[in-house]
């Protein structure tokens, strides 16, 4: 019972102080508690053998335990930095590679098929390929991110780049605008919103193929603590890694949401002075 | 510069034509050079001729098939699964409010995992065969399903349906007549979504779950053998089927809707 009194405490802290406005702000926790409650009274009835079915408060022991050990934080530290290398490195050569796409006729004409053809493979497809060629190692994961990042981010440049408005330009040259502002002014500005969303969709992708390949191949990260808990039959820290993993993902997707707006806002109002 | 172009369409299509093969070709000239180094590159770098020669041979086997057919059996058993309970479920939540503040947060949670990070939890809890498989790429289809599908019956024009009203549809009648039609692009869009996504996850069950039939599968044992050149006959299938697969999507949607805008047209 003291589980579950922790589990409660949590959620709901935060609508406590809007509660007296608003009842409905309760309404969406329904659901998510009385499912822990079921999970709960079914785990406790003990029907299912605990391979199958944890009781809630065992995977809270194990989420302390690993905490505590550090365990977790240095499985998600390995999967976090090789996420930010990779996707740094896939992000920036891709806004390049798509800028030069959308600018120049040369890179067009010379590379455009090839990069059409080779991104229409998936990443997954290429997994055994690049084990053959890199080995299992960290070159492994950064390069699968790599190439789960650029393409997206390329298609969304290029498209961006594309999409300004020629009268932009128009505008810029009537008002005799320097070539730099005209391009910090007028041309990034029009392009960084369809960018944002391809760079966000690229994130949520590399983190989604990131788990995959820990799960595969991998001696650290959180895919490989799941894929060992999975051997060892340990239920409980499995999901661990699920909430975990779930929690990133969502934490990513939200944040770059929240970035886009700030960036998006800062336009407007940039607009209208 | 645009004034140019369509001038003499003919020459500058047959130059950029050619100039898109130069990279590729030089490319594939370079990987045939290092394939030709030494043994230890042959293996990374495997010959052309020896892609050219295993895709033969796993054709004339019949293994490239037998495999392909599993991969595309368990896609569309899982398509068709998570297609229909996502459209269900995005009805439902369309017009339940009870439905939508209940499941909403549980969807939307459970729908922020990795699909293939679920992969441990339901191979405890399904083993690795083959329901295992076919949950995973009925979720993939799921998902996108379940939000265009809600999203379109939520979007529709209040007017079509007093439209239906001022005609006196009953609440079926309006939903068959009405609201649905006009929720179809959406839904179509989810469907879109779902197959390539269905695919790739199809591919990457069987990566993970390594036994039974499938490209992944023979990707994976491939790779244990190091058979690079099996290697790349399956990722070139994967790839164009996954193309074929999304045309084809993408003609049904045309035609669907086209029909559609014929008939109230």
């Amino acid at each position: 019972m003291a589980v579950i009194g922790e589990v409660l405490t949590g959620p709901a802290d935060r609508p406590r102080r809007s509660l007296r406005l608003n009842p409905a702000v309760l309404a969406p926790l329904v659901s998510p508690l009385a499912l822990l409650a079921i999970w709960y009274w079914v785990a406790s009835r003990e029907i299912f053998p605990e391979q199958i079915l944890v009781p809630p408060g065992v995977v809270l022991e194990a989420f302390r335990e690993l905490t505590e050990s550090g365990e977790l934080q240095e499985h998600l530290g390995i999967s976090l930095y090789r996420l930010t290398l990779g996707f740094l490195i896939g992000a920036l050569s891709g806004l390049i590679f798509g800028v030069l796409l959308a600018l120049s006729r040369q890179v067009r004409d010379y590379a455009g098929s090839l990069f059409q053809a080779l991104r229409q493979i998936p990443t997954l497809a290429l997994i055994p390929m690049f084990i053959l060629f890199f080995g299992i190692g960290e070159t492994l994961k950064v390069v699968i991110i790599v190439k789960a990042t650029f393409f997206p981010v390329a298609v969304a440049a290029w498209d961006g780049v594309k999409g300004i408005p020629t009268q932009y330009l128009e505008v810029g040259h009537l008002y005799r605008l320097k070539r730099r502002d005209l391009w910090l002014r007028l041309v990034l500005p029009a392009a960084v919103s369809p960018l944002l969303t391809g760079i966000r969709i690229a994130l949520g992708r590399s983190w989604l193929v990131l788990v995959a390949v820990e799960l595969l191949a991998a001696d650290s990260g959180i895919g490989q603590m799941m894929e060992l808990a999975r051997q060892m039959m340990r239920l409980d820290i499995v999901m661990v890694g699920v909430f975990v993993t779930g929690i990133i993902g969502f934490a990513l997707d939200k944040g770059f949401r929240l970035l886009e707006r700030l960036l998006l806002r800062g336009r407007i109002a940039e607009k209208t002075t | 510069m645009s004034g140019n172009a369509p001038r003499r369409p003919g020459e500058a299509g047959r130059l950029l034509h050619l100039k898109g093969w130069l990279v590729p070709v030089l490319l594939l000239a370079v990987w045939q050079y290092m394939a030709g180094l030494s043994q230890a590159h042959a293996h990374a770098f495997v010959p052309l001729q020896q892609v050219v020669e295993a895709a033969r041979q796993l054709i004339l086997s019949g293994e490239l098939w037998l495999n392909l057919l599993g991969s595309l059996q368990r896609t569309s058993t899982g398509l068709v699964i998570g297609s229909l309970a996502g459209l269900a479920l995005g009805i439902l939540l369309a017009f339940s409010r009870i439905a939508l503040t209940l499941v909403s947060p549980l969807f939307h949670s459970i729908r922020q995992v990795p699909l293939l990070g679920l992969t441990p939890l339901i191979a405890l809890w399904m083993g690795n065969g083959e329901p295992a498989k076919i949950f995973l790429v009925s979720l993939a289809a799921f998902y996108p399903l379940v939000l265009n599908t809600y999203e379109g019956l939520r979007n529709v024009d209040p007017q079509y349906q007093e439209l239906g009203r001022i005609l006196g549809f009953n609440r079926l009648l309006l939903f068959r007549r009405v609201l649905l039609p006009a929720a179809l692009p959406s839904i179509f869009t989810g469907l879109q979504q779902a197959v390539p996504f269905a695919w790739i996850t199809a591919l990457g069950s069987e990566l993970l779950f390594n036994a039974g039939t499938g490209l992944g599968s023979l990707m994976m044992t491939a790779e244990v053998g190091a058979r690079m050149d099996i290697i790349i006959v399956c990722a070139v299938t994967v790839t164009l089927l996954g193309m074929l697969m999304s045309y084809l999507v993408g003609a049904l949607a045309n035609r669907v809707l086209n029909r559609g805008t014929v008939k109230t047209g």
